[in-house]
C-alpha cells in the first residue's frame, strides 16, 4: 500500500492508502465514483480514459489512466471531464462539441475533450501558423479512438474554436 | 417461412415473475451533482432550440449515463457497497474442460461465491431458446465454443476482485484434459432463394420466394453442410421445386455460349468486432426480503433482455426464483448490433441470484469483450454471373454462401437470409439462385452487426460487377445503369419495394462527380512511386427486421412543456434528438424531456400478445386481433436501422393526436372560429413557425397559450400509442370525440386536461398480412460511394485521398446526426476493408488475449477527414417518411475501395482485409 494525495478538479483528495497495482482509472471510478473518465481498452490504446495532468510550470498534458497506477499520480494535479464546466457554465470547447454534434454514443467524449482542451491551452501559450493548424489538430487527436463518428466533427469543433479566436491560438499575419 | 428473429416469451410471465422495466438516467440518480441531461433543466442547451443533441450536455460533462457508470451507491434504495464478479471463460474448445485451478485464488484472493454448471443444474435454470447451449460448460465436456463461460467468481470487495482479476489475466486457470476436437453441432439454418421472372416485366414470376415461400433443403447426417441437390432422398417437396429451377439456372450459366460473358468468382470476408467503446457491463441486486431482482443494464434490446432473464429463472427453485424483476436501462456506449440479444445480461442476473443481498457488478474488460462479444460473420461466397455481351444486361446470377456463425446461433440465420436476399444488390436480374448455410463452429458467436449480411454479399457483388464491366468492356456506371432495378421492378424474392428507389439518380451523381470525372487525369499524374486508382460502388440496404414495433408517449404540460417517452434505445444513434424533432413537427417546439429505453410507461394500453410475428399464419393473426388489446409484438430491439423510421413513429403519432384533439380545438377557440365554420377542419393547413401556430389571416398562437387553453377546456394533453410494422404499418380505427380516428397505429390511449390516461379500444384494425413474412425486404435505402486511393509502391501503404458518399434517407429528422452516421459508417467501412481482422479459432479472440493495438480500427489518420464529401439527397416530398440509413452508408465504402485498389494496381483482391503488407506483397 502506498499513500496517495492528489488534486482533482481543484479539490484535494487524500492522503489515501491505495494498492500499488491499483490503476488510476479504478481509483477514479471505483474509489471516488468519478465515472466521467471512461474505461475502454485497459491497454492505453483508445484513450477514452485520458485525463489532464497539470504541471507546476503551467503546462499540461493528457495521460491514460487505465495502464497507469494510481500511486504514480501522487502529488499531481489533474482535471477530468467533470471539472471543465464552472458553475454550470460549459467551456467553449464543450459547447463546440455539442453544437457540432461531435459525438454520438459519447463514450469517447471525455478523452477528446481533455485532449482538445490541452491543445487549446498549449496553442494559447505557443500559437502555430494557420498552415500548420490541420496537422496540429490531427496529431493531437489521433491517439483517441471513436467508433461512431468518423472523427470529422470532433476535428471541426476544435478547429472552429481556434479559428473563432485566431488571435489567441494562431501566429499573427499567417 | 421467414425464420423468427427470436423465441417469443410472453410479456405477462407464465412463470409468475412480474416484470418491470424503466430507463435509468443521470437525472434520476441520487447523490450526484446536478448535471442535467435534458434541455430545459439547466441554463444552456442548444438542443432546446433545435441545435445539438438532446443528450449533449450530459455527455460533455461526464454524467452517469452508461451501465458501466453505475454502482450500488448511485441507486436509491440499494445497499451502499458493490461486489464484483468475474465471468471465467474457456480459451479452448477442442479439449475436455476439467475444472479451474482455484488454488491460485487462495487467501485474500478467494472468491466469496463460485457458480458453475453444476450449480445451475441444482437450482433448475432454463436456457432461453435464443441462447441454446450450456450457460456454463460442465466439467467433463468440451466447450462448444471458445469463450464459453465455465464459472462466475463473485468477490465481496473491489480490491479482492481486482487482485484476482490481475492474477488470472495470464496463465492456465482453466484446465483442460483429453483432446476431442471441436464439438459437432448441426448447422443453424440453410435456405435457397430462387426466382425465375416472367417473360416481360409485367408478367408474373414463373417462380419466386414470395409465391412459394422460403425453402430449406434436407439436412445431411454426415456433414454440417446441407444437401442442395433437388433429387436427394429426403428433400422436402417445396424445396425441390426451387432447386429444380435453381439447377436449371446454373446449367444455363455453365453452358458454352459465346454471346454470354460468364464469370465465376470466390470471395471471402473476415470476422470483425463491433468494437463499441463501452465494454458490456451490468449491475444487479437480489433483495431477498422483497424477492425482487433489481437490474441495471445497457442493451439494444431491453424488452428481450428482461424476458430472457425471466425465462432463465422462471422455473428455478427457491430461493433462486425472484418474485419480480425490475430492470432499469441506461444509455449505451455504442452498439452496432453487438448489444442486440446479448447473453451477457443472463450472467449479470445470475451473479446477483447467487450472492443475495449484495449488489454485484459484472463488467467485461476489453480482453473479455473481444473473447465473448458478438462478432460479424465471416463469409465464403462463390458467385456466377452471366451477361449478354450484346446488350450488357445481366441474364442470370447464382451464388453459394457459407457463413461461420460461431458458438451460438444468435441471429445467424437472419444474417444468412439477409445476405442471400441482398445478393443481387441494386440490379434487376431475371434468373437468380442463391443458396446459403450458416454453420456452427468453435469460434466466438457472431450476430447482427451493422450492415449484417448485406455488407458481405454486396461487397462480393460490387467487386464482381466492376470486373464484368471491365471484361465486356462497358463503362462501370453505364453497366450499372443498364441493369439497375427500376422503382416498380421486382427484387430477387419477387416483391417490390414500397419506398423510393433512387438508384439512377445516385448513379448520375456518381458519374458527374469530379472524383470520377478526373480519374484518368489523377492516375496519370501520380507521383513517382505512387499508384493512384479510383473505384465506385452502389448498393441498397434494407432497414427493419420484418416485425418491428415502437411504443411512444407524449405529454404536454399546461405551460407548454413537452415530455416524450419511447421504448427504443439511445446508443449514439440520436434517437432522443430524432424523437424531439419528429414530435416538434406536430407540437411546434423541441421537447423539454426525452426519456428513451422506456418500456414501462404504457400500462394503460394493456397490450397483450401471443405467437411469433415472423411465423404466424393469417388465420391465427385474424383470430388474435379480435382482442382489441392484442398486437403481434409489444417491443422490439433498436437495431437494423429502425431508429428514425420505427423508433420515432409511435411518439409522432401520439403527438399528432395531441395536436388534432388538443391544440387544434384550443386554437379554434382562441381564434373564435366556431365548430361549424368550414375552417374548423383546416388543421392540415396550420403550420408551426418559431414555436407558434400560424394560419393565414389569423393571429399566431404560442404553444404555451394553446396548452393552457387545452387544459382549461379539458382537451387532449397527452397520448400514447403502439405501432407495428411488417414491411408496412398496422392501421386501426378508434372511436373518439364523436368521430372515427384512423391512424397507422394499433393501440391508443389519451389524457384530457389533468386527467389520467384512458385507453381507447380500436374498433377495427389491419395488421400487415402474414404473407409479408415471405417477402424480401420492402424497405430499402440506396447509397453510392466514390473513392480515390494512393498507394505507395514500396511500402503498400494506402491513403484515401478523396471520397464521396451519396445516399437518400427520406426526411432526415436530425440532419447533423445523419451526416455523422455517414461519416462514422465511412470510417467503419475503411476499417473493414483495410484494417480489421480476427483470425478464427485458436489464434483468434476466443483465446482471451486480444485487445486494441493488435486489433486495428480506423483512426483519424486513416481517413480523409478534410476530403470526405457526403451528399444526402433531399426527400422526394416534404413529408416523405424517414428511411433507415445508418447501415447502408457503410456498405459501398468497402467495394469502392477494392475497386479503387484494382484501378491502381491491376490486382483484384477477393478477400478482406486488404492490408498494407498484402499490397506490398503484390506490388513487389
Amino acid at each position: 500500500m502506498t499513500r496517495l494525495s492528489i488534486t482533482i478538479n481543484g479539490r484535494a483528495h487524500g492522503p489515501t492508502d491505495v494498492r500499488d497495482d491499483l490503476s488510476m482509472n479504478d481509483f477514479l471510478r471505483e474509489y471516488l465514483g468519478m465515472t466521467g473518465t471512461k474505461f475502454g481498452c485497459g491497454a492505453g490504446q483508445c484513450l477514452s480514459c485520458a485525463v489532464i495532468v497539470d504541471n507546476p510550470d503551467g503546462t499540461s498534458f493528457t495521460s491514460p489512466t487505465c495502464v497507469v497506477s494510481a500511486v504514480s499520480f501522487d502529488g499531481k494535479v489533474i482535471r477530468t471531464v467533470e471539472g471543465h464546466a464552472k458553475n454550470g457554465e460549459l467551456t467553449t470547447l464543450q459547447k463546440a462539441f455539442i453544437e457540432h454534434f461531435s459525438f454520438q454514443c459519447g463514450y469517447c467524449t471525455a478523452g477528446f475533450l481533455n485532449e482538445g482542451q490541452v491543445l487549446l491551452e498549449r496553442l494559447a501559450k505557443a500559437p502555430v501558423a494557420r498552415a500548420e493548424l490541420e496537422k496540429t489538430i490531427a496529431e493531437a487527436l489521433d491517439g483517441h479512438i471513436c467508433r461512431c463518428t468518423g472523427y470529422i466533427k470532433y476535428h471541426e469543433a476544435v478547429r472552429d474554436v481556434i479559428l473563432a479566436d485566431s488571435k489567441r491560438y494562431l501566429v499573427a499575419n499567417q | 417461412m421467414r425464420p423468427s428473429r427470436r423465441e417469443f416469451v410472453k410479456w405477462v410471465s407464465a412463470s409468475g415473475i412480474a416484470l418491470s422495466l424503466s430507463r435509468l438516467g443521470s437525472a434520476e440518480a441520487a447523490g450526484l451533482p446536478p448535471r442535467a441531461s435534458l434541455p430545459g433543466r439547466e441554463g444552456w442547451n442548444p438542443a432546446a432550440n433545435g441545435a445539438g443533441r438532446i443528450d449533449g450536455v450530459a455527455k460533455v460533462t461526464g454524467a452517469k449515463l452508461y451501465a458501466s457508470d453505475f454502482r450500488a451507491s448511485d441507486l436509491p434504495g440499494w445497499p451502499q457497497s458493490t461486489s464484483h464478479a468475474i465471468l471465467v471463460r474457456a480459451p479452448d474448445a477442442t479439449h475436455v474442460y476439467v475444472g479451474m485451478d482455484l488454488a491460485r485464488l487462495s487467501g485474500a484472493l478467494k472468491p466469496s461465491v463460485v457458480v458453475t454448471a453444476a450449480d445451475l443444474d441444482k437450482i433448475g435454470t432454463r436456457v432461453p431458446a435464443f441462447y441454446t447451449g450450456d450457460l456454463f460448460c460442465p466439467v467433463g465436456k468440451t466447450p462448444i465454443y471458445m469463450g464459453q463461460p465455465v464459472a462466475l467468481l463473485i468477490f465481496e470487495t473491489f480490491d479482492t476482485f481486482d487482485r484476482a482479476r490481475l492474477a488470472l489475466r495470464y496463465g492456465t486457470f482453466v484446465k483442460f484434459g483429453e483432446e476431442t476436437g471441436p464439438v459437432a453441432i448441426p448447422n443453424y439454418g440453410a435456405y435457397r432463394f430462387t426466382r425465375v421472372a416472367g417473360a416481360t416485366p409485367d408478367a408474373p414470376d414463373v417462380y419466386s420466394p414470395v409465391q412459394a415461400g422460403w425453402v430449406s433443403p434436407g439436412r445431411s447426417q454426415i456433414s454440417p453442410l446441407p444437401v442442395w441437390s433437388p433429387l436427394a432422398k429426403d428433400t422436402p417437396a417445396p424445396y425441390s421445386k426451387a432447386a429444380v429451377h435453381g439447377e436449371q439456372i446454373r446449367s444455363e450459366l455453365a453452358a458454352k455460349n459465346s454471346n454470354l460473358l460468364m464469370l465465376d468468382r470466390e470471395f471471402e470476408t473476415q470476422s470483425v468486432d463491433p468494437m463499441f467503446l463501452e465494454p458490456e457491463a451490468g449491475l444487479a441486486w437480489y433483495n431477498s426480503k422483497s424477492e425482487s431482482l433489481e437490474l441495471v443494464l445497457g442493451v439494444q434490446s431491453p424488452y428481450e433482455a428482461a424476458e430472457s432473464i425471466e425465462h432463465m429463472l422462471g422455473k428455478a427453485s427457491a430461493p433462486f426464483k425472484p418474485a419480480r424483476i425490475n430492470a432499469q436501462f441506461t444509455y449505451v456506449g455504442g452498439g452496432f448490433g453487438g448489444r442486440d440479444h446479448t447473453p451477457f445480461v443472463l450472467y449479470v442476473a445470475l451473479a446477483a441470484m447467487f450472492f443475495p443481498g449484495r449488489p454485484v457488478r459484472l463488467a467485461h474488460d476489453r480482453y473479455q469483450q473481444f473473447q465473448a462479444g458478438i462478432k460479424r460473420h465471416p463469409f465464403k461466397m462463390r458467385s456466377r454471373i452471366g451477361v449478354d455481351r450484346s446488350t450488357g444486361k445481366i441474364t442470370a446470377f447464382a451464388a453459394d454462401h457459407v457463413l461461420d456463425g460461431g458458438g451460438l446461433a444468435n441471429f445467424s440465420v437472419n444474417v444468412a437470409t439477409v445476405a442471400a436476399t441482398a445478393a443481387i444488390g441494386i440490379y434487376d436480374i431475371p434468373k437468380v439462385d442463391v443458396t446459403t448455410v450458416v454453420v456452427h463452429s468453435r469460434g466466438v458467436t457472431a450476430g447482427s452487426m451493422r450492415g449484417y449480411g448485406t455488407l458481405q454479399s454486396m461487397t462480393a457483388l460490387e467487386v464482381l460487377i466492376d470486373e464484368v464491366a471491365a471484361a465486356l468492356p462497358l463503362d462501370p456506371i453505364e453497366f450499372r445503369r443498364r441493369n439497375a432495378l427500376k422503382p416498380d421492378g421486382r427484387t430477387m424474392c419477387g416483391n417490390r419495394y414500397s419506398v423510393s428507389v433512387r438508384t439512377t439518380e445516385m448513379l448520375d451523381k456518381l458519374e458527374k462527380h469530379p472524383i470520377w470525372q478526373q480519374r484518368a487525369q489523377q492516375k496519370s499524374a501520380a507521383r513517382p512511386g505512387t499508384l493512384v486508382g479510383t473505384g465506385l460502388a452502389c448498393v441498397t440496404k434494407d432497414y427493419g427486421a420484418g416485425a418491428d414495433c415502437s411504443l411512444g408517449r407524449v405529454e404536454l404540460s399546461a405551460e407548454g412543456k413537452i415530455t416524450i417517452y419511447c421504448d427504443h434505445v439511445e446508443m449514439g444513434n440520436g434517437i432522443g434528438t430524432a424523437l424531439a424533432n419528429r414530435v416538434a413537427i406536430h407540437l411546434g417546439v423541441v421537447a423539454d424531456e426525452v426519456s428513451v429505453a422506456r418500456v414501462d410507461s404504457y400500462d394503460v394500453l394493456g397490450l397483450v400478445t401471443s405467437g411469433d410475428p415472423y411465423m404466424m399464419d393469417q388465420k391465427t393473426q385474424d383470430r388474435a386481433e379480435k382482442d382489441p388489446r392484442w398486437v403481434p409484438a409489444i417491443s422490439t430491439a433498436t437495431s437494423a436501422s429502425v431508429g428514425a423510421h420505427v423508433g420515432t413513429h409511435s411518439a409522432a403519432e401520439a403527438a399528432r393526436v395531441i395536436f388534432r384533439f388538443g391544440l387544434w380545438p384550443a386554437a379554434l377557440e382562441l381564434w373564435n372560429i366556431a365548430p361549424n365554420d368550414p375552417r374548423a377542419k383546416d388543421w392540415a393547413k396550420a403550420q408551426w413557425k418559431d414555436g407558434q401556430l400560424v394560419m393565414s389571416g389569423l393571429a399566431a398562437l404560442p404553444l404555451s397559450a394553446l396548452a393552457a387553453k387545452a387544459y382549461a377546456r379539458n382537451l387532449v394533453t397527452g397520448a400514447m400509442a403502439h405501432s407495428f410494422s411488417r414491411w408496412e404499418w398496422s392501421r386501426a380505427r378508434f372511436p373518439f370525440n364523436g368521430e372515427q380516428y384512423r391512424a397507422e397505429i394499433d393501440a391508443l390511449a389519451v389524457r384530457k386536461g389533468n386527467g389520467k390516461f384512458a385507453r381507447i379500444d380500436r374498433v377495427s384494425v389491419r395488421f400487415p398480412p402474414a404473407v409479408n413474412n415471405q417477402s424480401g425486404n420492402t424497405y430499402t435505402s440506396m447509397c453510392g460511394t466514390l473513392v480515390r486511393v494512393e498507394i505507395e509502391r514500396a511500402t503498400g501503404v494506402l491513403r484515401i485521398a478523396k471520397a464521396y458518399n451519396v445516399f437518400e434517407c427520406g426526411r432526415a429528422l436530425v440532419p447533423e446526426v445523419v451526416l455523422g452516421q455517414a461519416q462514422g459508417g465511412f470510417a467503419m467501412g475503411v476499417g473493414y476493408a483495410l484494417l480489421e481482422n480476427l483470425p478464427p479459432y485458436e489464434g483468434g479472440p476466443g483465446n482471451g488475449q486480444w485487445n486494441l493495438g493488435q486489433y486495428l480500427v480506423a483512426r483519424g489518420s486513416d481517413l480523409p477527414l478534410r476530403d470526405l464529401e457526403i451528399e444526402v439527397l433531399p426527400p422526394l416530398t416534404p413529408d416523405e417518411p424517414p428511411k433507415g440509413m445508418a447501415e447502408v452508408v457503410m456498405v459501398p465504402v468497402v467495394p469502392a475501395i477494392l475497386n479503387a485498389i484494382f484501378d491502381a494496381t491491376g490486382r483484384r483482391f477477393q478477400s478482406l482485409p486488404v492490408t498494407a503488407s498484402l499490397l506490398k506483397g503484390v506490388l513487389a
